[in-house]
């Protein structure tokens, strides 16, 4: 139930909505950290969520980090990191 | 017209350029009662209003006058969606409550903001989907418009379904080459005819028909808008997905039109809808007892990139 309108079927952000139950969508958090560092390997970003900090947690190579919500998030954070958007179809 | 098992208000688009006849058709379907229960939105860009005198079949109806509501009149709009939605929790007996909103929009409006308007918002985004958009393009003056408003052409672009006017007062041939022009700009999107809100048949199109010439008028147009499928394969790896979606539509938000379809995912059947960077929360659609030939498949229509490309940047995400 969400505080601010009272309406049960409150959805997260749109790409976590493929976990109904608490334990679909942690087991769904260390998946996306996973496919996320395979995605990211060789550009000097790397990510981490232990399932206890909500978020994403993002960590450069010269060691800043930061939390990220969600995957939208994420990649406007990668852009302000290394200057450029990942672009999936350019890898 | 189905209900949202998630218990969200439905709200349906209808867009078109100017003078393209979106009150004259909404007229008809109010007439008929194509929507059920709805409550009109209007929304005008002149301040001296005329269509809602027009629609006066409509139960319900509010007037946004004077300024559009995707850009000068936002918070107009958001205000109107919440007082709906205030007033509806507000009702203990559901039977009583409005399930459909229909919002006609102005003839400048792009109905992708006002996608985005929905989902940006942290209270509507939970209350209102958005089921339908429904462009009107006006069959005498639509070939000028496509090729010289840019607006027009997004507005074309984000359309799930495109209805035909004043075709009779168009040759077969002109008809014939703008059906076709049509299916190069929105290819997924359904088209069919009517005139003054009734169905009329739209003949079947022949590969003869030779689209009109599209120049240059948009940002980021260089190539073609293709529309390509993507298959996710009988399980889906939704993080995967997820994923590789959001960071493409990041990347490449303005040469994505649309993506569209269904999901299978633990959590149910979801069904996707993105226009350019704006996602619409996923809808959980209900289980079929067989498995639907179309789920797991979806639709990205843009340009700038190729099936292929789409698939194998895929397959290295699944990884």
């Amino acid at each position: 139930m969400c505080s601010a309108c009272g309406f049960p079927a409150a959805p997260g952000h749109w790409t976590e909505a493929g976990a109904a139950t608490p334990h679909a969508r942690l087991r769904e958090r260390f998946r996306r950290v996973q496919v996320l560092n395979a995605a990211l390997a060789g550009s000097g970003i790397k990510t981490h969520d232990g399932g206890i900090i909500p978020g994403i947690q993002v960590i450069s190579a010269g060691g800043a980090q930061s939390i990220v919500p969600n995957l939208d998030a994420l990649w406007g954070e990668f852009e302000k990191r290394t200057g450029r958007a990942f672009d999936p179809l350019d890898l | 017209m189905t209900q949202a098992i998630d218990g969200r208000l439905r709200l349906t688009i209808i867009g078109g350029f100017l003078g393209s006849g979106k009150t004259t058709w909404l007229r008809h379907q109010l007439h008929e009662q194509t929507f059920g229960a709805v409550h009109v939105i209007v929304n005008e860009a002149a301040a001296a209003p005329v269509d809602d005198a027009l629609l006066s079949a409509a139960d319900r109806l509010t007037l946004l006058a004077g300024a559009c509501v995707c850009c000068a009149a936002q918070s107009d709009f958001q205000q109107v969606l919440l007082d709906l939605c205030d007033e509806r929790s507000g009702l203990a007996d559901a039977t009583l409550r409005v399930q459909n909103i229909v919002l006609e929009t102005s003839g400048l409006a792009d109905p992708a903001a006002i996608l985005s308007i929905i989902q940006t918002h942290p209270v509507l985004v939970r209350q209102i989907v958005v089921v339908e958009t429904v462009v009107i393009v006006d069959a005498v003056n639509a070939r000028s418009q496509i090729t010289q408003e840019a607006l027009c052409r997004q507005q074309i672009e984000a359309a799930d379904r495109l209805i035909l006017t004043k075709t009779d007062l168009a040759t077969p041939q002109d008809l014939a080459r703008l059906c076709a022009t049509l299916r190069v700009i929105a290819p997924a999107a359904t088209l069919s005819a009517a005139s003054f809100g009734s169905p009329l048949h739209l003949q079947d199109p022949s590969p003869t028909d030779e689209p009109f010439a599209l120049p240059q008028i948009l940002e980021h147009e260089g190539s073609p808008i293709n529309a390509c499928q993507l298959d996710l394969g009988d399980t889906p790896d939704w993080t995967a997905f997820t994923v590789w979606l959001s960071a493409l539509l990041h990347a490449r938000g303005d040469q994505i039109v649309r993506v569209k379809g269904v999901v299978a995912t633990p959590a149910g059947r979801l069904l996707l809808q993105t226009v350019r960077r704006a996602v619409q929360s996923p809808e959980i659609l209900p289980d079929r007892a067989t498995p639907v030939e179309s789920d797991n498949t979806i639709a990205v229509i843009g340009r700038g990139f190729t099936q292929d490309q789409l698939a194998a940047s895929f397959t290295h995400f699944c990884a």
